[in-house]
């Protein structure tokens, strides 16, 4: 079942095609990372999913039914970017009211910060303002605000900056502790090495379109560029063959790219056939950094402002 | 409903709790009262005593008469000297005098001189404050120089001196007090000017606190803009009533405390009688009443539009300023319109600054001490009300529109025009 499907959405500013004809669906249970440079509509379009802005046009469902931001709120949790919390307030108060906006009964908004902020370890801060805590901590504030009432869905918007890596795994394994019962994350970032870890499913949006869709897995699939690395136990001296070639070597490993036609046992075999002793041989996939930076290079790295008519 | 209760009740007690407002709570009426007694007694304290030497060259200004003028005035003294005229331009400083004046030998007992002006030479700068004193002795001298010359006698002396005085009687209103009406006008226009200020700016600020912090991108996602700004507005217009309430409350606990106990000596009382005074000569629960209304309407109208303002700025509080500017300066232009509307409550400037929505908070509640319906006719307040409430609700829906698109756009700072095209924009 899908939690969330975007059908054709758009969002056009005065200067800016902010969000011009997206659509994804994002099933329950995924970590889904949504993904893209800066300015690539990313914000536009988390807003139009917690119902901050109206789409131009386009329809977004949530479990099945058209989003209805005034009474869906309950539904979704979001983390922006920084901040999110009034200074001078106290933590326990503020998470309280926090909750009750959200549609938390007084009774049980408490009931609920008193687990989080146990299992965080955050008992300490009640009576604390958010003023007094360092960055690192105000975001583990924050995410537990996020995500407190239970929403089906929450969206996180690079939740590990200014985090300490301890504190960034305990977040992390909160993420994973939710997506396992049921919890649907999309997740905003343009850290490629955390993607990686945490999400099965990417986006990639580019000025304002979607440009990838699929499983982090197929993804790196669809754009391997056949390469393996081998270990052999001693080089020969000059290495020809028309199955490969080597582009790349250090001590222990030699990088070959496999030519079309060809298949990794032609490889196998041409160095058994030389008499090396292999150690070991394994395909290199491309690291989702890779994929980002082909896909988005060569296209302008600011966004230009355009006259928009429509 | 339930979530913009929920917000007004945050802006209340976080506001109400802080130090700052019990403070302010206590300290502002103490404030205004030290500056008005404060301001009283340094001018008392920093006058001049001015000690001015005296050349009488007529012959008619005697020791004796200045003598007999001394007591009538301590701040300055005068002293005949019998030096010459060069001899005193060299040493009067020396001699401890602040300056002198030559009585010349031309002096007439009928006309004076026929420049008819006099100087006091001094080394120094003395404003009219020292000098007129100096003056009036002068004055009394040659009016007694006079009397002694037309041989008036005591008892005539007091006819010749006897005046009227002119006292106001309206016989619609026997209570009617001028005085009255008008310090009461002074005090509900200030008070109206610095609450509306002062709460205004609150909300602007609060509003920008949200901004800043991103809260209202976590917010406005579980409630509407108009939600958001519209709690903030009313809790912040409650805290404002719970101040003034406390006020009245004060006042009512003195004056019923010395009433009672009846203790206090002279000052108690004389603020007892001059309580009651005021008591009868106003309507005071209508002049409350009122007060609250338009302090209220006053408050909706002017904080939607600071509202708006602080959704489009963004950290720098220079902005704000700017931005401000032309609220501020409505607020400003409508205590400059008190003044007149006071000396004069049923001119035409009066009645129509207590009628637009923008000077009525503050020109109506000047104007109504000197009577309902009197000097204020039923229609002009219906009126005035009327319209205050269409204008905040105006503003309101003005500052709501520039407001939603406001508190989520970051960067470069809008001008009033841009704001206005968001407005109307569908």
């Amino acid at each position: 079942m899908n939690i969330l499907e975007l059908h054709n959405l758009k969002k056009y500013f005065a200067t800016q095609k902010a969000v011009d004809d997206i659509s994804m669906s994002i099933s329950k249970g995924n970590i889904f990372g949504l993904l893209g440079p800066n300015g690539a509509g990313k914000t536009t379009l988390i807003r139009m999913i917690t119902g901050i802005f109206y789409p131009d046009a386009g329809e977004i469902l949530l479990k099945g039914k058209k989003f209805d931001p005034e009474n869906d709120a309950k539904y979704i949790g979001y983390m922006p970017e920084e901040r999110g919390l009034y200074k001078k307030m106290k933590i326990g108060e503020q998470a309280l009211y926090l909750a009750q906006l959200k549609g938390l009964s007084k009774a049980d908004a408490m009931h609920k910060i008193k687990e989080w902020f146990q299992r965080l370890e955050m008992e300490s801060w009640w009576n604390k303002k958010v003023e007094d805590l360092s960055k690192g901590m105000g975001q583990k504030l924050q995410f537990v605000i996020t995500v407190l009432h239970e929403p089906d869905l929450i969206i996180l918007d690079e939740p590990f900056s200014g985090l300490d890596p301890i504190n960034a795994n305990l977040i992390k394994d909160e993420i994973f502790r939710l997506a396992q019962n049921g919890t649907t994350v999309i997740f905003s970032t343009h850290r490629m090495e955390q993607v990686e870890e945490i999400c099965n499913h990417i986006v990639l949006v580019n000025k304002g379109t979607k440009i990838l869709d699929g499983t982090v897995q197929g993804v790196k699939q669809d754009f391997k560029e056949n390469l393996f690395g081998i270990q052999l136990e001693n080089t020969p001296a000059t290495i020809s063959s028309a199955a490969f070639e080597i582009i790349g070597s250090n001590k222990q490993e030699l990088t070959v790219k496999i030519h079309d036609g060809y298949k990794a046992n032609d490889v196998l075999g041409y160095f058994m056939n030389q008499g090396c002793g292999i150690v070991s041989f394994k395909e290199i996939l491309p690291s989702l950094n890779d994929i980002f930076i082909k896909l988005v290079e060569g296209t302008p790295t600011a966004r230009q402002f355009e006259n928009i008519t429509a | 409903m339930h979530k913009i209760i929920l917000i007004i009740k945050r802006e209340f007690l976080t506001r109400v709790r802080k130090r700052t407002f019990i403070i302010g709570t206590i300290l502002f009426p103490l404030l205004y009262l030290g500056l008005i007694f404060g301001t009283g007694y340094i001018a008392e304290k920093t006058k001049e005593d001015l000690n001015i030497a005296m050349i009488d060259e007529s012959g008619l200004f005697k020791q004796e008469l200045i003598n007999a003028v001394r007591g009538t005035d301590s701040t300055n003294t005068l002293q005949l000297v019998r030096v010459s005229r060069e001899t005193l331009k060299a040493s009067f400083d020396s001699l401890g005098f602040d300056g002198y004046v030559i009585i010349p030998a031309t002096f007439n007992w009928k006309t004076g001189i026929d420049t008819n002006s006099i100087m006091v030479n001094t080394k120094k700068s003395f404003g009219m404050g020292a000098i007129n004193p100096v003056e009036k002795k002068l004055n009394q001298i040659w009016n007694k120089i006079k009397h002694d010359s037309l041989s008036l006698d005591n008892a005539k002396d007091s006819i010749l001196n006897r005046t009227l005085s002119l006292k106001l009687n309206n016989e619609k209103n026997k209570n009617a007090n001028a005085v009255i009406a008008s310090t009461i006008g002074y005090v509900c226009g200030f008070l109206m000017y610095f609450i509306l200020l002062l709460y205004g700016s609150q909300v602007m600020m609060g509003v920008t606190e949200e901004k800043t912090n991103r809260i209202a991108e976590v917010v406005v996602s579980s409630v509407k803009p108009f939600q958001l700004m519209i709690g903030k507005i009313i809790g912040i217009g409650m805290v404002a009533l719970t101040q003034f309430l406390i006020w009245i409350l004060c006042i009512f606990l003195i004056y019923n405390v010395t009433k009672t106990t009846g203790s206090g000596g002279g000052a108690a009382s004389l603020m007892v009688g001059k309580i009651q005074e005021v008591f009868t000569s106003v309507n005071i629960p209508l002049t409350i009443g009122l007060f609250i209304f338009y302090l209220m309407g006053g408050f909706f109208f002017y904080s939607s539009l600071y509202a708006a303002i602080g959704s489009a700025i963004n950290e720098d509080m220079r902005e704000a300023q700017s931005l401000s500017f032309p609220i501020t300066m409505l607020v400003i232009f409508s205590i400059a319109l008190m003044t007149p509307a006071i000396a004069n409550p049923s001119s035409p400037v009066a009645v129509w600054a207590s009628i637009v929505p923008f000077s009525s908070p503050i020109v109506m509640m000047a104007r109504i001490p000197f009577g309902v319906p009197n000097t204020v006719p039923i229609w002009q307040l219906a009126l005035s009300m009327a319209l205050l409430i269409a204008g905040f609700m105006f503003t309101t829906w003005f500052a709501a529109r520039i407001y939603r698109t406001g508190i989520l756009m970051y960067g470069k700072k809008p001008s009033w025009k841009e704001m206005i095209k968001w407005a109307f924009r569908k």
